[in-house]
């Protein structure tokens, strides 16, 4: 068997040496340059664009706008954004190109014999707008004083509207004896990739427009990029080299379409030269979409006994210009606002809202994070007003094996939540005692009292937990918090969900080679490793004579997108498909024996509109978080000593793959909770670099991590494999809040905790 | 954004150097480790001309005692004094101040000289040679002359060097008995520069402080002193009462402006903490704690 150990990842070496080859690395003889020209207007009309003194400048080979696009539009879920904004320029798509929404909307492509040339010639393009009344946040877009979409059937900036209706509001309430209330925000966040948006586009040898380029889906890429050219797909190709980080910024488009449309124009013309195109840090941060930014009004109540009465919520979104991925990341915000809990009684509202700010979209944890932020917060405010350990209330209320979801289903099968939760308080330190979560000779059910001492060493030995600030101790103070998560694996809501393989085996009288080829995108996570390790075991082969094709739209099937935790249980259904037929295949005897497969998971069911009623996933992921921080109460400085993720991820394909993804996650979840913070004012972001934007760096990060690596199976996953990517980041923004409460009495319903916010409040508390 | 052009000289001497500058005039500009200029450059906030690399002058790169002083060349790289066991032993502010300049790999390349020339007062050297009342030697056409720090820092980003005058050498009286200091710094993350720090270095006779300096950093537009605060140690024996007076001057006197590091309101007030903080520190070192 080849799963269930670590060996080193496919493109280690590689990446160590730096023979990867990343998009900007790629070049071709007679290489072109190119650079894109954002509108930097976060709410505007074109009234003219002038290009003539941009192409007088020397080396200049053509420059591309919106009246080159066939068929103006994208977007993945619905196409509302215009490819390149400009005059007249609609080509056959309904949606009014002449309006820049946010300062990220394209206007040109220009491409030059240098970048010096190209980035000359962007400087002089002429352009007069019309400056349209902004609509900087939810608040001004909710009057609906000016529709940013009117070409939209809502007629309204409030465009999307999601519901849950479920039991007796009244009832619940009436059997409440306890109630908390909250309102909470939620910041955006960039997803902060090493390696910024880049492209080389060509045509290739069979005459396909063929774009190289780092990304999530390639098979989206293409189906994106061929409606926008109004080309049939197979006569566009894309190729993914090494990619640089995703969590979700690549799902949508950046330079995919442009570049296909510049190689593609100058083709017509017998202009074959290749074309590169490398964004800078902050061409990236201004041009690709962030987490939402929303916020969300919500009451819980509950009984004595702390049994969960009645949840009611109303969520805001902010979507930013374009729709992106938003309603999708609704829906999973709304159907996690009430946490993983058996709910009787909820109401819940969600709205996603059109603005003039950068576009909210797919980001590692895709609205759950939102969702546990609110839920988690409840739950601990709730543990605290009845007296009762977080984990003790926690397992109370928890879905368990056919509990009844928030949208009235059962959940699939599978449920492990409560052995999660379990196995994460025990790692934390807590005991079971006389049918109670308690430290063992402790009585109080009070949180502070009763969770487990915070471990002596890693304060002592380091002094001090602040790097620069040793604290005055009088100021420092120590807390613990709990929280855990549910999420999604795999496409929601009907969304069509498929995973293609192919495996070929290779030899005389017995398998000497086997190929796997797939689209699964490689974007640091590690899949190609596991999918090798899957695909050896699937066929009952060495690892070592498995070879993998990957991701190129000529040569590789459909595989989904790498995002919602979903490739290694899609892709390992898939493989085991494709290993079965491929094994028939040299049973008759056929050399290479190709099997092929495309693995469909069970239906899922959008929301019905009025009571949110539906099945609207096959698989989740259950995570719980516990963490034990330090703050300076003087100063608002938070640092976390230790953090226990425990993660249920059903099988682990490659055990050490999994602990690099819930250290990856639980540190980038981190910055979202503490350090980051984007600053987006009048539609404009203001810190699009790293010196401002703050992301936690090596001494930031916590003192300790510990993975606790559950493996229950999942009844439909290969091998019992569930997705876990997404988890770790879940549950840590309100394990944090939760910590700092516990230190300080104070709630804060507001992240990132940055030492400024939190010593304000610290002192006005 | 990629700088404007200019033309490139490496001089072998210190004496080449100090020609080309006077030769350029005001385009030229010293690159030392290029961390604090080069940024500038891409951001086209600084268009020099001619850049004057100095990282090929031998004999600039030393931190050693002499002559009751500490005396470090305006070349040495923040890493080397990070290291140094002769900082490390007896000039506790200065090597406090060492391990929270930006990052380590910042640190390897930028300079002590090109921190102070600078005169930025984000930096952390200022408010240090401040609390140490540094002396900074220039070589010019004319020879060296020794400029007291307190004279140091005109304007942002201004100094009184003149145009055709080099940097060369930063000296730090010694301390002497009972005397102490710290520098404490607050950043919203490691290897940033600071919301607020302060920079102190007293002597004290049994409790009493007799003499006391204060350096603040990145609460006003020029590298300033807090001397109400340091008025407030002066005299007196270090009670809370007393160290919260000082950081409260110290609050008080400071000129912050608000931005993406926090309010007017926080800045001050971590100014009062940040300057207790190392008050009291500065108080146990020179107490032998
Ligand atoms: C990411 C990052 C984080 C940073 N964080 C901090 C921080 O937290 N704290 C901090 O203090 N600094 C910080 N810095 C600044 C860093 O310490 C700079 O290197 C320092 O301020 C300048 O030193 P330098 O040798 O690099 O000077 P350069 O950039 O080479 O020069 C700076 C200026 O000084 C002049 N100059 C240099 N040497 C001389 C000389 N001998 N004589 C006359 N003029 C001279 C130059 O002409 C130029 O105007 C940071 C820098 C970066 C890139």
């Amino acid at each position: 068997m080849s799963i269930g150990i670590s060996p080193y990842r496919v493109d280690a070496s590689g990446k160590v040496t730096g023979a990867a080859l990343f998009p900007g690395d790629l070049t071709r003889p007679q290489l072109l340059h190119a650079k894109v020209l954002f509108s930097n207007q976060p709410h505007a009309r074109m009234v003219r664009m002038d290009t003539r003194a941009a192409e007088a400048v020397p080396g200049v080979i053509a420059i591309f706008t919106a009246a080159d696009v066939p068929v103006n539009e994208y977007g993945l879920t619905m196409f509302d954004q215009p490819v390149l904004v400009g005059v007249n320029a609609n080509g056959r798509s309904p949606v009014p190109s002449d309006v820049s929404r946010w300062e990220g909307d394209q206007v040109a492509i220009i491409v030059a014999e240098t970048e010096a040339a190209a980035a000359a010639a962007r400087e002089r393009i002429n352009i007069e707008w019309e400056q349209l009344p902004l609509l900087p946040d939810i608040d001004t877009a909710v009057r609906d004083e000016i529709l940013l979409h009117p070409e939209h059937p809502a007629q309204s900036n409030r465009y999307h509207h999601y519901k849950i209706r479920k039991g007796d509001m009244a009832a619940g309430w009436a059997a409440a004896d306890v109630i908390v209330e909250g309102e909470y925000h939620l910041p955006n966040q960039e997803h902060a990739y090493l390696q910024p948006e880049a492209a080389l586009s060509y045509v290739d040898e069979q005459g396909r427009v063929t774009v190289e380029i780092a990304g999530q889906w390639t098979h989206e890429d293409q189906a994106q990029i061929a409606h926008a050219l109004d080309l049939p797909p197979e006569q566009v190709r894309v190729i993914y080299p090494a990619i640089g980080g995703a969590f979700g910024g690549r799902e949508d488009m950046s330079l995919q379409i442009v570049m296909a449309l510049a190689t593609w124009k100058l083709h017509q013309r017998g202009e074959m030269r290749p074309i590169r195109c490398i964004w800078s840090r902050e061409e990236s941060i201004i041009g690709h979409h962030k987490r939402h930014r929303a916020r969300a009004k919500t009451r819980w109540g509950a009984t004595k006994e702390g049994k969960i009465t009645a949840v009611e919520a109303e969520v805001y979104m902010d979507a930013g210009a374009y729709n992106y991925t938003t309603n999708k990341v609704m829906g999973n915000f709304h159907l996690t606002v009430g946490g993983p809990y058996e709910i009787p009684n909820a109401h819940i509202d969600s709205y996603a809202v059109y603005t003039n700010s950068v576009p909210g979209g797919a980001f590692r944890g895709f609205g759950a994070p939102q969702g546990c932020f609110v839920a988690e917060s409840q739950m601990n405010k709730l543990a605290e007003a009845l007296g009762m350990n977080p984990v003790a209330l926690r397992l109370k209320n928890c879905y368990r094996e056919n509990s009844i979801g928030i949208t009235q289903t059962p959940l699939p099968a599978g449920v492990s939540l409560p052995q999660v939760i379990e196995a994460c308080a025990a790692k934390a330190g807590w005991q079971v005692a006389g049918g109670k979560w308690q430290v063992a000779g402790e009585e109080s059910p009070n949180l502070a009292v009763s969770s487990p001492p915070i471990s002596q060493s890693p304060i002592s030995n380091l002094q001090s937990p602040f790097q620069s600030l040793p604290p005055n101790p009088a100021t420092l103070r120590f807390g613990r918090g709990f929280a855990c998560a549910y999420k999604n694996i795999g496409y929601s809501f009907g969304f069509p969900e498929r995973c293609e393989a192919t495996i070929e085996l290779y030899g005389a009288g017995s398998v000497e080679r086997v190929v796997l080829k797939h689209s699964a995108a490689e974007v640091g996570q590690g899949t190609h490793t596991a999918l090798r390790q899957m695909a050896a075991t699937a066929v009952g082969v060495p690892l070592e004579i498995v070879e993998l094709v990957m991701s190129d739209t000529a040569v590789t099937g459909d595989s989904g997108s790498v995002s919602a935790s979903r490739m290694t249980w899609m892709a390992g259904n898939a493989i085991q498909l494709a290993a079965a037929a491929a094994k028939q295949e040299w049973t008759d005897e056929d050399r290479p024996a190709i099997g092929h497969a495309r693995f469909t998971p069970p239906a899922t069911e959008p929301l019905n509109p009025e009571t949110g009623h539906s099945t609207p996933n096959f698989a989740y992921g259950y995570v719980a978080e516990c963490v034990d921080l330090a703050v300076d109460i003087e100063t608002g400085h938070i640092h976390l000593l230790r953090v226990v993720c425990a993660d249920d991820v059903g099988k682990a394909i490659n055990p050490r793959l999994i602990e690099g993804q819930v250290e990856g996650g639980v540190v980038q979840a981190l910055g979202y909770a503490v350090t980051e913070e984007l600053v987006v004012r009048d539609g404009r972001v203001l810190n699009p670099r790293f010196s401002t934007y703050l992301i936690p760096g090596v001494r930031d990060i916590p003192d300790a991590v510990e993975s606790v690596i559950l493996e229950i199976p999942d009844p439909r996953g290969p091998w019992g494999v569930r997705g876990m990517a997404e988890m770790p980041f879940i549950p840590l923004a309100p394990a944090i809040a939760a910590a700092l409460h516990d230190a300080t009495g104070v709630w804060f319903n507001e992240i990132p905790l940055t030492p400024g916010k939190v010593a304000a409040k610290l002192r006005d508390a | 954004m990629i700088p404007g052009e200019f033309d490139y000289h490496s001089p072998r001497t210190l004496q080449e150097a100090v020609g080309l500058l006077q030769q350029h005039g005001d385009g030229a500009k010293i690159v030392a480790g290029g961390q604090s200029l080069i940024p500038a450059m891409r951001f086209r906030l600084a268009l020099p001309e001619v850049l004057i690399d100095i990282n090929t002058i031998d004999g600039l790169e030393y931190i050693r005692e002499d002559d009751g002083h500490l005396m470090i060349g305006a070349l040495t790289r923040e890493s080397d004094l990070e290291e140094s066991a002769l900082v490390q032993q007896k000039y506790h502010l200065l090597a406090d101040a060492a391990r929270v300049i930006a990052d380590p790999v910042v640190r390897n390349r930028a300079t002590v000289g090109g921190n102070l020339a600078h005169a930025d007062p984000a930096n952390d050297h200022p408010a240090v040679m401040l609390a140490y009342n540094a002396e900074l030697i220039a070589l010019g056409p004319h020879g060296t002359r020794a400029i007291p720090i307190d004279d140091f820092f005109v304007d942002l980003f201004e100094n009184a060097l003149a145009d055709n005058e080099i940097l060369t050498e930063i000296r730090i009286p010694t301390p002497g008995p009972g005397s102490g200091g710290a520098y404490y710094k607050v950043e919203r993350k490691v290897g940033d520069y600071a919301i607020s720090a302060t920079a102190v270095q007293l002597t004290m006779n049994g409790n009493t402080c007799t003499a006391a300096r204060i350096g603040l950093t990145n609460v006003s537009a020029v590298p300033m002193r807090a001397t109400g605060a340091e008025q407030a140690l002066i005299g007196k024996p270090i009670t809370n009462e007393v160290l919260e007076a000082a950081g409260q001057a110290a609050a008080t006197e400071c000129d912050p402006s608000p931005d993406l590091r926090g309010s007017v309101a926080y800045k001050r007030d971590l100014t009062r903490v940040v300057t207790k903080r190392a008050i009291r520190q500065a108080v146990e070192r020179a107490q032998g704690g």
